[in-house]
């Protein structure tokens, strides 16, 4: 199950990620993703997550792309150890960074 | 005009009870596709054995092994995960399989196959917002050498002959194929001795779960293998699964599980061009 907390402060977007991100719940943070609205910043927030699958990284390399499009800024907060090395392993970071985001 | 069972079903498209047979057989065929592509020929060489399997986690899944005998007596291995599950991660899987077999035969290490895989799948992953991971090794059953480059994919264990230890192999960078273009992998090369053992996998294993959704973890395996370790590779492979079925104790498979061993023989290879791999 995954819920997301979305919380808009001045031009920054943030979504609190509780619960999975896998096969069964992108959809849910694509959509959250494709309706961002208009901001300088998206601030995903990762301290809640529980796990997160191969489908679910495709859902955050998704949101790298779109930070593109959308001309957003992309940060990624609250990662654990385990999601870290799973990050780290896939390459995210890599792609993150050549999209100008951040982890903070 | 000829009439086939595929037009009789078109003309009963409307009828849920005919869809739905016809999409159990179609994704049967798939199944039966998929399993002859991946349980294919296995190189069979001196001075060591291979072995592979895999289990979708579905009819039908995104994992991916492959062995490619190469002209200069080298065994090329790969050992892939598409992103998700079912049908869509099976036809990518295809696609990568397509992939490698050219790159494999045109390439001259694991990092220049990668990079061309890389080159070769980048537009159509993109599209279809996917991406695999990759390992890609080559073994010299001459040198003793495993040269392999790294695409986003858990490192292989190195599981050592003659010592109670399993560790991962040094790490290499390089990111997913089909996440950022033009995308250059290194080679790492590691000198194996007799009885070594090297065992690439996908995270389907470690991350099978059981009924109080625990996970098999990494410590598990790394029991179940040192607990395995004199045996051959197809025996380690058939008691790893039965490690993972036991714990899991038939709880619904989550993900794709796939294995690959590479071990080396007691006795010393004698190389020659009348020897190299064949595929049996």
């Amino acid at each position: 199950m995954l819920t997301i907390e979305k919380e808009v402060q001045n031009v920054t977007a943030i979504l609190k990620i509780k619960g999975l991100i896998d096969i069964t719940t992108t959809n849910i943070i694509d959509l959250y993703m494709e309706d961002i609205g208009n901001v300088e910043t998206v601030l995903i927030d990762f301290s809640s997550l529980e796990f997160i699958d191969s489908t679910g990284i495709g859902s955050i390399m998704n949101a790298i792309y779109l930070s593109k499009e959308k001309n957003f800024k992309l940060k990624l907060q609250g990662i654990d150890e385990i999601t870290n090395e799973v990050f780290e392993t896939v390459g995210l970071y890599d792609i993150l960074e050549a999209f100008d985001g951040e982890v903070i | 005009m000829y009439k086939d069972s595929a037009t009789f079903i078109h003309q009963n498209s409307h009828d849920p009870t005919v869809l739905d047979k016809t999409l159990k057989r179609e994704i049967k065929l798939a199944r039966n596709i998929q399993l002859q592509l991946l349980n294919g020929k296995t190189p069979v060489f001196e001075g060591g054995e291979v072995s592979g399997s895999s289990i979708p986690a579905r009819l039908i899944g995104g994992d991916y092994f492959d062995f490619y005998p190469l002209v200069n007596g080298k065994i090329r291995i790969v050992v892939g995960d598409v992103m998700g599950k079912g049908i869509p991660a099976a036809m990518l899987m295809i696609l990568t399989r397509g992939a490698f077999r050219s790159a494999a035969e045109t390439t001259k290490s694991p990092a220049d196959t990668l990079k061309s895989m890389n080159q070769a799948l980048y537009d159509d992953l993109r599209t279809l917002k996917s991406f695999v991971t990759l390992i890609c090794a080559d073994w010299d059953p001459k040198t003793y050498e495993l040269t392999y480059a790294n695409a986003g994919h858990t490192l292989p264990l190195y599981i050592k002959g003659k010592e109670k230890v399993v560790e991962e192999l040094p790490r290499v960078k390089g990111i997913m194929v089909g996440g950022l273009p033009n995308q250059v992998y290194h080679n790492q090369t590691v000198h194996l001795d007799k009885q070594d053992i090297i065992f690439f996998y996908t995270d389907g294993i470690i991350e099978a779960q059981n009924n109080s959704s625990e996970q098999y973890k990494l410590h598990r395996l790394i029991a179940a293998l040192l607990e395995n370790k004199q045996n051959s590779v197809s025996e380690i492979e058939k008691n790893i699964l039965a490690s993972i079925e036991d714990f899991t104790e038939g709880a619904p498979q989550r993900d794709d599980i796939t294995m690959v061993l590479l071990k080396i023989g007691e006795q010393e290879a004698e190389i020659s061009s009348l020897n190299s791999p064949v595929m049996k």
